[in-house]
């Protein structure tokens, strides 16, 4: 009994000990300075692929560009997209291009704290420091909204941020982004945009109960997207059946027009409207090209 | 009470038998789906066209187009009366508690289709897509920003461009009114 209560106690001081290691655990790397000269245009465009405007933004509802967007609202929670413009002090008009780097690419805030995968930062990690300082320039063309987006609702236990870094642990991928010397230039180049800004799989691919994606199911399709949604199979063989091809894929993502002749409802449309409607035909293209080749 | 029950049972599962012998859809809710279904096909058959994968055909876009204009504006919404949700239905809730919004829509497909049959004499733009120019002669501003609507002036506009702008109608009007799937 005695043994037992001091075993039960050793676990407890142990977990404890662990405990307070995972929430003093630092996580990630300081970035290096960035001293290169963004590109404005670039920036835009990246911006737009990313999703970063259409996410934190709420055009529907009369909010300026970059102001914080629609509410996410999730199993865990709603969370919604925090102001980005260049305001002092509700947006992100203090912030150092290394601060924004971080966030961008790491998923770390300027204290240190990990954001929610809500978040698609595990997308953006192989985003390049001339990225970075394209997207950090264009951001600096934001206007400044004097207002915060609503802390997010989120419940006992995922309100603990230190429980991020075992999400981190266990379920942050790097996107699989390099480049396969045997493809063709566009595959390499839409291979980079749909496993990276673009990150198709944030909703395309299923997650498991921890709002983790399962690797094997890549492209699968997810039932259970935030506010209902459902995102269809996009493999190759599901593109090839629904009689997709890289034409009608490049003009269905600048205008939602797919090949029976139906127009997306959903999420799709958002991103259609919000993204890739704005990228250009080749970009597109290198994007459709991958996806019905994605397998290999 | 018990009769009650029985006698809604029987009513039921007699609309459960109806609905399965229509195979899903009656009534307004077939209506409504066979409108849409109607003009889905137009779609598919001008689409090909934008897409640079047949030869264009301006006799056909205008026929699309007043095929599209034939069920916009009224002929769409009085085939949502109020309550005709659920079951075999795909429309959302919002569709009535966001009436003026999906007027404004059902509207705004007849003004484009119209503006299509008159953009359809021009033909093919040079280039893909509606916003290519949102890369090179726009501001950054509006790069970053929101899409606003400027005047419009089918008469200039290329058919391929008045084409999304009935697409992108389409889409906006399924993003809120059509169950997501």
């Amino acid at each position: 009994m005695r043994t037992e209560t001091k075993l039960l106690g050793g676990f407890g001081v142990l977990g404890a000990v662990a405990l307070g290691g995972i929430i003093f655990w630092p996580v990630r790397t300081e970035p290096a300075e960035i001293t290169l000269q963004g590109d404005v245009q670039r920036g835009a465009y990246l911006a737009r692929v990313s999703g970063c405007i259409s996410c934190h933004s709420d055009f529907e509802n009369g909010g300026a560009s970059l102001s914080g967007g629609k509410g996410l609202s999730t199993e865990f929670g709603t969370f919604y997209p925090p102001n980005l413009t260049t305001d002092a002090t509700h947006g992100i008009g203090g912030w150092s291009v290394e601060q924004f780097a971080k966030a961008v690419r790491q998923g770390i805030s300027p204290e240190g704290d990990p954001y929610y995968p809500a978040f698609s930062y595990p997308f953006y990690a192989d985003m390049t420091d001339q990225d970075i300082a394209d997207l950090w320039v264009a951001f600096q063309t934001v206007p400044p909204v004097n207002e915060s987006a609503p802390e997010n609702d989120v419940s006992f236990p995922f309100n603990q941020r230190w429980g991020l870094k075992l999400w981190r642990a266990a379920y942050l991928y790097d996107p699989d982004t390099e480049s396969d010397p045997t493809k063709s230039d566009a595959w390499n180049r839409g291979k980079a945009l749909v496993n990276g800004p673009a990150h198709c799989a944030a909703c395309h691919t299923p997650r498991n109960f921890a709002g983790g994606r399962i690797l094997d199911a890549r492209f699968e399709g997810n039932d259970a997207l935030p506010g209902d949604s459902k995102a269809p199979a996009i493999t190759p063989s599901t593109l090839i059946e629904g009689d997709w091809t890289v034409s009608n894929l490049v003009y269905a993502m600048q205008t939602g027009i797919t090949p029976s002749g139906d127009a997306f409802g959903g999420s799709m449309t958002e991103v259609v409207q919000g993204n890739t409607r704005f990228m250009s035909p080749d970009d597109l293209e290198a994007m459709a090209t991958y996806l019905l080749d994605s397998s290999s | 009470m018990i009769k009650k029950t029985i006698i809604i049972a029987a009513v039921t599962s007699s609309v459960a038998v109806t609905a399965l012998a229509h195979g899903g859809a009656t009534g307004i809710v077939k209506e409504r789906m066979d409108a849409m279904a109607v003009m889905g096909n137009s779609v598919k058959a001008v689409a090909p066209m934008m897409r640079r994968e047949v030869d264009y055909d301006a006799e056909a876009v205008k026929s699309a187009a007043q095929v599209f204009a034939r069920h916009s504006g009224e002929a769409m919404t009085k085939l949502f009366p109020e309550g005709s949700g659920g079951g075999a239905s795909e429309v959302t809730p919002e569709v009535w508690s966001e009436w003026s919004k999906f007027e404004e829509l059902a509207e705004q497909l007849g003004a484009y289709s119209n503006g299509l049959a008159l953009a359809a004499d021009n033909g093919l733009g040079t280039s893909m897509g509606s916003a290519g120019s949102m890369m090179g002669s726009s501001s950054t501003d509006s790069m970053m920003g929101g899409t606003t609507t400027p005047m419009i002036d089918f008469t200039s506009m290329t058919a391929d461009i008045a084409f999304n702008m009935v697409a992108q109608t389409c889409a906006s009007c399924h993003a809120t009114f059509r169950e997501k799937e």
